[in-house]
């Protein structure tokens, strides 16, 4: 055991024209702290490919993590993957990264484009060894994980972005090493790296891609903990207790609401500033600040902002460039919550705010309690453990 | 003087935004920004008269409808009064 963790994310393209990708990405979790990611790519594109390529990473990713050797699940594939009649072949290339318990990762590949490796921010050529089973020829690798090791799997789709059109000979492997290398040391999450790798193929196809296109990106990183604190206890007696068992907690503390924060200041012994310096394209109300405190701002409207974002991330990502550099109250706890955060702990509050249950305004008691839910549904999609407990 | 607006959540849905950004210009308008201090401060726990509103500890309810008035009988009328 060790205190590492991997944040992992993955953005396809589909090529143009085709609903479904040929490319497909599976990652799965198997015993606390070990995981399989799989990128394949099917032969071809549309759904032939799709199938082709689900079945591969769903094959080899239930496998691994039932501890099979990489034998048994390259041999299992080529005896079942459907034959394509066109070419008579059945064919998926992929890439495996397997994780053990976050101190070990195994990578393994069948002819798609080698793994990418930062170390300490630079690119750094992991050693290799090739196997042949039945035929095909694997290249295997096995690297001690260190903080700040970032793997970046992609199909074919990426190195041949830009082919004829932008590049003769497509975007370079070397050169998709120096984009990534350039953006590591920033700090965005492994959904962010992958989502920007592939938009920018996307741009050197010309919006017109040639070829399906993923990268799955997996950052190793050190588990860093926050815990967020939001409304009084339904019971007044309780205060205390859930005071001091938020602030007894390792990592950045988050204050959400009015009341909650006024409980916390004095329990803290601080004052409670609040500022009124609204945000100019922000309809979430401004934050406040309480020495010893890392973030304060009111409830149920900035919560409901960074759940729209939430979903957002989990799904399209397209309001990234919202949240990432926003200065209100919901960007603040959304880059704390998902870039930052590894472990997340919620101190809920079950008070009923008296203000709150007027029909004309648009929230109750039962849509805060909502609230949580739905945020830590999307934050354990983008990888997070999560605590809730109640007061 | 001292005003303080709440901008916790029930008086940000009331309009609190509008009032402070109101109060600000008014302020500014009336060149009275050396004697009066702005803030804002979280639930003062009468949520239902909202947009809650200071004066120097003095509890008015303000709405962005009525916040000029406000400032004219309240902050002005009693600085130059």
């Amino acid at each position: 055991m060790n205190d590492l963790c991997a944040d992992i994310g993955y953005k396809s393209i589909n090529h143009f024209g085709e609903q479904l990708c040929g490319d497909h990405v599976e990652v799965s979790e198997f015993d606390e702290d070990s995981t399989v990611a799989v990128l394949a790519d099917g032969l071809g594109s549309g759904v032939k490919a799709s199938i082709l390529s689900t079945l591969t990473s769903k094959i080899i990713s239930t496998m691994m993590a039932n501890g099979l050797s990489i034998e048994e699940c390259v041999s299992t594939i080529a005896q079942t993957l459907p034959v394509c009649s066109v070419r008579g072949v059945a064919y998926s290339t992929f890439t495996i990264i397997r994780l053990l318990h976050n101190s070990v990762a195994e990578i393994i590949e069948y002819d798609n484009p080698s793994v990418i490796m930062l170390r300490e921010g630079k690119v750094y050529d992991y050693p290799r060894s090739e196997l042949s089973i039945g035929g095909k020829t694997i290249v295997k690798s096995v690297i001690r994980l260190r903080d700040g090791d970032i793997f970046t799997a992609m199909s074919d789709g990426c190195p041949h972005a830009g082919i004829g059109e932008a590049y003769n000979f497509g975007w370079k492997r070397e050169d998709i090493a120096k984009f990534v290398e350039m953006l590591a040391p920033i700090g965005y999450s492994a959904k962010t790296l992958a989502a920007m790798l592939v938009d920018e193929c996307y741009k050197l196809y010309g919006g017109l891609p040639g070829d399906d296109a993923t990268a799955c990106v997996i950052r190793i990183r050190k588990r860093a903990p926050m815990n967020l604190l939001f409304g009084p206890p339904s019971n007044r007696d309780d205060c205390d207790r859930m005071m001091s068992l938020f602030f007894s907690k390792q990592g950045k503390h988050i204050i959400c609401g009015g009341t909650t924060s006024t409980i916390a200041a004095g329990w803290l012994g601080k004052p409670l500033d609040v500022s009124i310096g609204y945000d100019k394209d922000s309809d979430v109300p401004p934050t406040a600040h309480i020495e010893g405190v890392d973030l304060v701002t009111e409830g149920v409207v900035t919560m409901s902002k960074v759940i729209s974002y939430a979903e957002d991330c989990v799904g399209e990502n397209r309001l990234y460039e919202k949240w990432s550099i926003g200065k209100d109250g919901a960007c603040q706890i959304c880059r704390l919550l998902f870039e930052e955060a590894t472990d997340i702990n919620f101190y809920v509050g079950r008070a009923m705010n008296p203000a709150h249950q007027n029909p004309d305004l648009p929230i109750n008691f039962n849509i805060k309690m909502n609230l949580v839910q739905e945020l830590s549904e999307a934050l354990k999609r983008m990888g997070k453990r999560i605590k809730v407990s109640y007061f | 003087m001292k005003i303080t607006v709440c901008i916790g959540s029930s008086c940000h849905i009331k309009g609190s935004r509008q009032v402070v950004e109101q109060l600000q210009y008014l302020v500014r308008e009336n060149d009275l920004g050396s004697r009066i201090e702005l803030g804002g401060t979280f639930c003062m726990g009468k949520c239902q008269q909202g947009v809650c509103v200071t004066v120097d500890g003095e509890f008015f309810s303000v709405s962005p409808e009525t916040v000029n008035d406000f400032f004219e009988t309240n902050v002005k009328a009693k600085l130059l009064g």
